[in-house]
């Protein structure tokens, strides 16, 4: 399912290039549930957008739901993106002038297509996370949790392979991060869907199945560069 | 869900600007349709109305433009007069043996009907017998003409000179003034002008000189006429025009001998020339429309005409086109200004999406991490400038129409000319394919500004 070998993606800053990750080797098979974790600057997330095509590294092997990313230009990986890869981000980025259905959509928009068949997936969706009264309401006029629940959907909607998550309960109580979190690696176990999820929070990673440190993932062994993002 | 439901979704969450931006695409549209429309309407206005003249014979010191716009348009005064012997000449082969003409009917004007000053036209029956417009006879919508023949003008003219030149000779019983006959007090309205003043067979309207309200205008009930005829509406400055026969306008009081044209001798004065005999020829006339046999006959009356001295021929063919062109030359720079104020409005597209796309960068990196393309965020951005741009412009169309319904009748009263709002015009849908895909280009610069964001660096929430 992922695949990478001398990733490296680094940027400048001033005068200098920074290294914002360096992976010797990583794979994850399909259907894993993998925690990320290291410390802050690690460039856990700069991984993650590499994984998600977003990033381009500088050179090595990315191998992502049998695509290579490293040799595929930027419309392609967005295309692939799209289709395979679902994303839950911290911040929820929900668009605010659009309904919880609307949101979702969007996901289908960008990926597979939002005709009816998506339409009526989402709605599928929204009502198995319990916002099934929730679908013409506006991201303001829901709560925490549930703006998150509607993330989960948006990133669910494209049936997609690989789900990638950036500290999701970062911004819950415990209570409700971990019902989410509940949630999601129930509908993701049901899809066979394999999960990265960065996190700092040993909770969370304890959930997943296999917990991977990216200070061990380094080419060098050594310490992650300081602008890491 | 498609990308176009998001660019609206995005004007309507930015209501206040779209509203302002759109309001400038409806003025600037409305503007260049309302120019197009008035200088459309104009133009057929003209040339549909010169069907039918193919000559106009007038006085020699007029301007050819005046005089045929006097004749036909009803525009302005009629600029002089000229003897009844130059529509003699004409009708009885004395200009020139080969210039012959089918017909050569005279008219006199200088009288109105009515405050909204629709003008009198006094001529002869042959208007409605021999005169063509647009290849027909003129339609009638009611009724039928007049009756006043050229003989009946040869005779009135005859006595009237006898009883002129008899006052001048200072008779003591002088020939009798001719009597205003009954059956001349006829009148043939325009359809305009029975719509407006409610007119129908039957009903009487009374000549005015000169126009309502005017200086030194006056009445004359003694040439009331009673309605026979009302013309079918024609788009013309025919609708809006009362003919009378020329008799009655020759009898009218007080233009007693004032309707002689008179030349005064070298070494004369005007008062002296007023005491001298007068000839039933020298009748005075403002107009004779003229129809020559055949081309070749029109050159020969343009050639006689150029060597006469006291009547000249103008060819409203010729005039009008040139004078179309001098008002197309303004409708130029009219149409230049609405071009600019179009490119205003479509710079205000610019700006506003443009001012927009800094707060958007976050939105647009969200959509991109779904999976989004540069191209599809380019063309969700530009569909927004399509969106203002194409509203705007469908607006713009509107409102010419919602003008031109509303104005239709003080245009019409100003400037004559018809407003037909109803009628939609192939270059509709030109403007406003036009004015969008102007406003599409005006989009590009903010969109592909738009379709550059970095995903990566705007995810996050900037604080």
């Amino acid at each position: 399912m992922i695949r990478l070998r001398d990733v490296v993606k680094s940027y400048p800053l001033g005068d200098r290039q920074v290294t914002a990750c360096d992976i010797a080797e990583l794979d994850i098979a399909a259907g894993e549930q993998v925690a990320l974790v290291g410390r802050s600057g690690s460039g856990k997330t700069t991984l993650l957008h590499v994984l998600a095509g977003i990033l381009r590294p500088d050179h090595g092997e990315v191998e992502v739901v049998g695509a290579r990313l490293d040799r595929l230009g930027e419309a392609a990986r967005d295309r692939h993106r799209g289709r395979h890869i679902g994303m839950v981000y911290q911040t929820f980025n929900l668009l605010q002038p659009f309904t919880a259905l609307e949101n979702v959509l969007l996901g289908a928009l960008f990926g597979r297509g939002a005709g009816a068949v998506a339409r009526a997936r989402a709605e599928t969706l929204l009502r198995q996370v319990g916002l099934g009264d929730r679908l013409h309401h506006r991201p303001h006029a829901l709560s925490v949790g549930q703006v998150q629940r509607v993330a989960i959907c948006r990133a669910l909607v494209n049936d997609p392979e690989l789900i990638l998550m950036d500290e999701p309960l970062g911004n819950q109580d415990r209570a409700t991060g971990e019902q989410v979190l509940d949630l999601l690696l129930r509908l993701a176990a049901e899809g066979g869907k394999t999960v990265v999820m960065v996190t700092h929070d040993p909770a969370s990673a304890a959930r997943m199945q296999r917990t991977i440190d990216l200070a061990t993932l380094r080419r060098s062994g050594g310490v992650a560069a300081e602008a890491g993002r | 869900m498609r990308l176009w439901t998001i660019s609206l979704r995005n004007l309507r969450v930015r209501l206040v600007g779209t509203v302002l931006t759109t309001a400038s695409i409806v003025v600037a549209t409305a503007l260049y349709a309302a120019i197009l429309v008035m200088a459309e309407q104009t133009e057929q206005r003209y040339k549909g109305s010169i069907g039918g003249y193919q000559a106009v014979v007038g006085p020699k010191d007029a301007s050819q433009l005046e005089l045929v716009l006097n004749t036909i348009f009803n525009v302005g005064e009629a600029p002089g007069l000229f003897p009844l012997r130059v529509v003699m000449d004409l009708r009885e082969g004395r200009v020139s043996r080969r210039g012959q003409v089918r017909y050569a009917i005279p008219q006199a004007r200088g009288d109105s009907v009515s405050r909204h000053g629709f003008p009198v036209i006094a001529t002869l029956d042959e208007m409605f017998h021999l005169y063509e417009w647009q290849q027909q006879p003129l339609p009638f919508a009611a009724g039928g003409p007049f009756v006043f023949s050229y003989q009946d003008l040869l005779e009135l003219a005859a006595a009237l000179a006898a009883h002129e030149n008899g006052l001048r000779a200072g008779e003591t019983t002088p020939p009798p003034r001719p009597a205003l006959r009954s059956e001349w007090r006829r009148a043939v309205v325009g359809a305009r002008v029975a719509r407006t003043l409610g007119l129908s067979l039957g009903d009487a309207i009374t000549p005015v000189h000169g126009k309502m309200g005017e200086f030194g205008y006056h009445e004359h009930p003694e040439a009331a006429c009673t309605i026979v005829g009302i013309l079918a509406p024609t788009n013309s400055p025919l609708d809006t025009t009362i003919f009378l026969p020329l008799g009655t306008h020759l009898l009218i009081d007080g233009h007693e001998g004032g309707v002689f044209v008179v030349d005064v001798p070298p070494g004369k004065t005007p008062d002296d020339a007023k005491r001298l005999p007068v000839a039933a020829d020298r009748i005075g006339l403002t107009a004779a429309v003229v129809d020559p046999k055949d081309h070749f006959g029109a050159r020969i009356l343009r050639t006689e005409f150029g060597a006469r001295p006291d009547a000249q021929v103008a060819w409203p063919q010729d005039v009008v086109p040139r004078f179309l062109r001098q008002i197309g030359n303004a409708a130029d720079a009219l149409t230049v200004i609405a071009w600019l104020v179009l490119l205003v409005a479509c710079v205000s597209i610019t700006v506003a999406i443009y001012n927009t796309m800094n707060e958007r960068r976050r939105e647009i990196a969200i959509m991109r991490s779904l999976g989004a393309r540069r191209l599809q965020i380019l063309g969700v951005i530009t569909g927004e400038a399509v969106l203002l741009s194409g509203f705007g412009a469908l607006l713009g169309l509107a409102l010419c129409h919602g003008a031109a319904f509303a104005l239709r009748g003080v245009v019409e009263d100003m400037t004559g000319v018809h407003l037909d709002w109803l009628q939609f015009r192939a270059w509709e849908l030109w403007l406003l394919l036009g004015v969008t895909a102007v406003g599409a280009l005006a989009g590009l610069l903010p969109a592909v500004k738009g379709s550059l964001t970095q995903v990566a660096d705007n995810l996050a929430p900037s604080y």
